[in-house]
């Protein structure tokens, strides 16, 4: 039960009145002096203990009255509706952080219990969560929904809280249900959005699995000249030490042994010369940890890294921050860089060109036409291109080229503030995580106002200028910045976010131009099985790895859960304190609090009158 | 026993006239007064204190002994009694202990009224030249003053009276037995007292005296709260004699407080009355003339 004005409730400490002088009363009766006491002392006590319930009835009668004058002030409500809800949602997380040993078929006993738990009439639904919500069984009935998961299998995929409260909400269709939400709780589940406003009428229940307390995991693997190093995080509280093998296609071809502190990362490094082909995998052993990050798989074709053709003009300047940017990135990780110049383009021919992964393009001024078709046939053919506004760049050169209609970018004079994504949960600011604030120490004073419709903008200008836009072209993926990346319009390139914002900018336009052979579970293609591996996609070999951050053990409790739901209070639907005020409102419990009270106060006139002794 | 005169007529013994007024003498003989004129205005001729001197003739008796005045007034036939026949000796006991003094809504306090009752017979017995004494006793005799008929002996009598004040707890039974081996000849004993003792003591202590040929009569005197117990809030009753408290709420007691009372009156009156005693209860806010009433009509049975 709720109360829209609990406060008031307060007011029942006023019992204490009745109740101190029911007590003190009974010391201070009158004397008087009597002759006949011995013919009162053989008169029956029966109405003298009578005269007793009659007072405490009197007591009782006028504590009620009070308790219930309080009780109606306050407005009480009940805030769920009478009965059980429609539906019950069942929800496992399958990440990989449940794949500890003996872990996933605790959480499938909870999971079923849950199920079990429905009330008679209540329609029940299984989800099982890790980067996707998956329905494994529509509403039904509960054991359709316990026999959904006798199959299941703890997955490769991370936490990813953001999903399943997208399915759940799909699923209740704004009305009533019970969300039981079998999980360990880890952090990192909502690392990567804020937590979802939550429907009123959906009630989260949270079955909690023991915290693992620590776990080992190889986050990456890179090859030097003479060895592999893969990098050991050791997220326990004790040192952890065992031995690091290096195999290729299957067969063991080093190891070394490694120790790592509590909480500490650790480079490990096995000599061995790696081939220049082949599918190299890094494995360590963690019988108590989480099975999935004990080994990470590496391709090791040269063409991992991806090409970046960087498109300065005449004077081969412009690309300066950006090509230090990419190549500030080593290892695999990182891009093999190419610089020329708008002249210098014009000698590439499509092969050539069709082998960068991104187009970064500073310049349009002395753009041929040949090297604008190029470009325009790259990306549609499945390239990525990033145009950074510039002097040098010409928005109608761009329209022209692209074949963008109602496409414009008239220089803004005035400053534009500073930078702020939209959503940090794209794949460009999702790697920033609490450092996306620095993005906002740029200052940017001429920009390009964009006319852009049917562009996905991606961040804006504080003055609420589209700053990052996005759209499809063909097969490929074009990236628009509206300031340049020269440090001629703005101080960005001196902001310690520049050469992160580049990298992932171009990492995003080179993922999305389909050319990449790396990814994570999470954003494996689409055919491939969200299981770390090596798979053919479009005619090429790529390697799916899971998600280093579900490593991490670290878990929230519950009530730290819960609290992170916030109701939703967005302008479409109700506020929750009207919604409140409308339940109460139907409801209007507190006139049988007041009739109530009446009665008490009824009983305690008729109690209370000299006909009653 | 005959209904009493009209109100008018007993103004002069109403409680809260007779207890502004000054000496007990002066109350008692206002009393005495009062009733006596009512009682010549009364149809009940033969209740006359004047007559109480006279007898009705019989055959036989010397018409020398008629009373011609009284017969020109009642148009009867009287003859005046022999001196011997009128000669009775009384004797009033009075209850002074503690619970004497109570006094609740009524103008007097029971020891207050028994002593005007007292001194209101003793005038009368003085009128009818019979030898008067008075003993007040609590749990022991405290007063007495020998039966005596001459002038003066009246005048300490109710001085005494004027000057009783009350005792400690009562005891009527011992002066009952003390007095019934004092007495030595016929006698009139009046007691007045409340009575609010075990019974079993007073009625034995009566019925003894009674064997010795004494005549009784019993006035039990209380006062209006003993008799209707009219409290309304719960208190603490406090004995007034032996300071025992009760806690108690009248409205859970009253009933059978009064079936008590009821009861105890019911036991004094059945047995005292089985013995021949009279016994008149007398409410404190009530005339005297009741009482006196009650004397006379006891008095004239025993001619």
């Amino acid at each position: 039960m709720s109360f829209l004005s609990p406060l008031f409730l307060a007011g029942g400490l006023a019992i204490a009145i009745p109740i101190a002088l029911h007590l003190l009363r009974r010391d201070v009766a009158p004397e008087i002096p009597f002759t006949a006491v011995r013919l009162l002392r053989r008169s029956p006590l029966e109405q003298t203990r009578r005269r007793r319930l009659r007072d405490l009835l009197l007591l009782l009668a006028r504590v009620t009255a009070l308790l219930l004058l309080a009780f109606a002030f306050a407005r009480p409500y009940f805030a769920a509706a009478a009965g059980a809800p429609a539906l019950r949602i069942v929800a496992i997380d399958r990440s990989f952080s449940m794949g500890a040993p003996g872990r996933f078929e605790q959480a499938k006993t909870l999971a079923r219990d849950a199920a079990g738990e429905a009330a008679a009439g209540q329609q029940v639904a299984m989800i099982a969560f890790d980067d996707r919500a998956t329905i494994l069984a529509p509403p039904g009935g509960s054991g359709e929904a316990r026999r959904a998961i006798d199959a299941l299998e703890a997955g490769s995929g991370g936490t990813r809280f953001g999903p399943l409260f997208a399915r759940v909400q799909e699923l209740a269709a704004n009305g009533a249900a019970q969300l039981v939400i079998v999980s360990d709780l880890q952090r990192s589940g909502w690392s990567d959005e804020a937590p979802p406003a939550i429907a009123p009428g959906i009630d989260v229940d949270i079955r909690q699995l023991p915290d693992i307390k620590s776990n080992l995991a190889i986050r990456s693997v890179r090859r030097s000249d003479e060895a592999v190093v893969m990098t050991v995080v050791n997220a326990g509280n004790a040192a952890a030490s065992g031995t690091a093998r290096v195999s290729v296609d299957g067969q063991e071809r080093g190891s070394a042994p490694f120790n790592v502190p509590p909480g500490s990362t650790t480079d490990v490094a096995v000599r061995y010369p790696a081939p220049e082909r082949g599918v190299l995998t890094a494995a360590i052993d963690d019988p108590a940890g989480f099975p999935a990050d004990n080994s990470r798989v590496l391709l090791l074709d040269a063409s991992t890294r991806p090409r970046v053709t960087i498109v300065s003009g005449a004077d081969g300047e412009s690309g300066f921050y950006v090509a230090r940017a990419l190549q500030s990135v080593d290892g695999d990780d990182g891009f093999e860089v190419d610089e020329r110049t708008v002249t210098s383009l014009g000698a590439l021919s499509n092969e050539q060109l069709a082998r960068s992964g991104v187009v970064v393009l500073l310049s349009t001024r002395g753009l041929d036409r040949k090297s604008r078709d190029a470009i325009a046939a790259y990306v549609r053919a499945g390239g990525g291109l990033l145009v950074a506004a510039s002097p040098d760049v010409e928005a109608s050169v761009l329209a022209t080229t692209m074949g963008w209609q109602g496409f414009s970018g008239a220089v803004q004079a005035e400053p534009a503030g500073v930078l702020a994504p939209v959503d940090l949960r794209h794949p460009i600011f999702r790697p920033f995580g609490a450092l996306a604030v620095n993005l906002g120490d740029g200052h940017f004073e001429r920009t390009w106002t964009l006319r852009a419709e049917g562009w996905d903008v991606l961040a804006r200008f504080t003055n609420g200028a589209p700053a990052l836009v996005e759209k499809r072209e063909g097969k490929g993926q074009v990236l628009l910045f509206a300031s340049d990346l020269s440090r001629r319009w703005n101080d960005f390139p001196l902001n310690p976010a520049f050469v992160p914002f580049t990298v992932e900018t171009v990492r995003h336009a080179a993922a999305s131009s389909d050319r990449r052979r790396d990814y994570l579970v999470a954003d494996a293609p689409q055919g491939v099985a969200a299981r770390a591996g090596v798979y053919e996609a479009a005619g090429r070999r790529i390697v799916v790895n899971v998600d280093p951050r579900e490593s991490a053990p670290a878990a929230m409790s519950a009530t730290e859960f819960t609290k992170l739901l916030r109701p939703a209070d967005a302008v479409t639907s109700v506020p929750l304190e009207m919604r409140a005020q409308q339940v109460e409102s139907r409801q209007n419990l507190w006139r049988y609090g007041l009739l109530l009270m009446m009665l008490a106060l009824i009983a305690e006139s008729l109690v209370g009158r000299p006909a009653w002794r | 026993m005959p209904a009493p005169a009209t109100a008018r007529d007993l103004r002069f013994i109403d409680p809260a006239i007779i207890s502004r007024l000054g000496t007990m003498e002066l109350k008692a003989r206002t009393v005495v007064e009062g009733f006596l004129a009512g009682l010549h205005r009364s149809p009940y001729k033969g209740f006359s204190v004047e007559f109480a001197e006279y007898r009705q003739y019989l055959p036989g008796d010397d018409l020398s002994t008629l009373d011609w005045k009284i017969y020109a007034r009642s148009d009867r036939h009287y003859v005046k009694k022999f001196e011997e026949e009128t000669n009775l000796e009384c004797h009033v006991l009075l209850d002074v202990s503690a619970s004497m003094a109570y006094r609740g809504t009524a103008p007097m306090s029971k020891l207050e009224y028994g002593s005007v009752l007292a001194a209101s017979l003793a005038f009368l017995m003085h009128r009818q030249r019979d030898a008067t004494g008075l003993i007040a006793f609590d749990e022991r005799i405290t007063f007495r003053l020998p039966a005596g008929a001459r002038g003066g002996h009246l005048h300490a009598l109710l001085l005494a009276l004027e000057r009783m004040q009350p005792g400690k707890q009562s005891d009527t039974a011992r002066p009952l037995r003390q007095l019934s081996e004092a007495l030595t000849k016929r006698s009139l004993v009046v007691l007045i007292s409340d009575l609010l003792e075990d019974p079993a003591g007073v009625i034995k202590g009566l019925r003894h005296l009674k064997s010795r040929g004494t005549d009784l009569i019993v006035f039990q005197v209380l006062d209006p709260n003993e008799l209707t117990f009219p409290f309304k809030e719960p208190a603490k009753f406090r004995d007034v004699e032996s300071a025992e408290e009760l806690l108690a709420d009248p409205a859970a007691v009253r009933t059978a407080y009064l079936r008590e009372l009821a009861g105890l009156t019911l036991r004094y009156d059945r047995e005292l009355r089985g013995a021949g005693i009279d016994y008149v209860q007398l409410d404190t806010a009530q005339p005297l003339d009741f009482a006196l009433l009650a004397y006379l009509a006891a008095r004239q049975r025993r001619k």
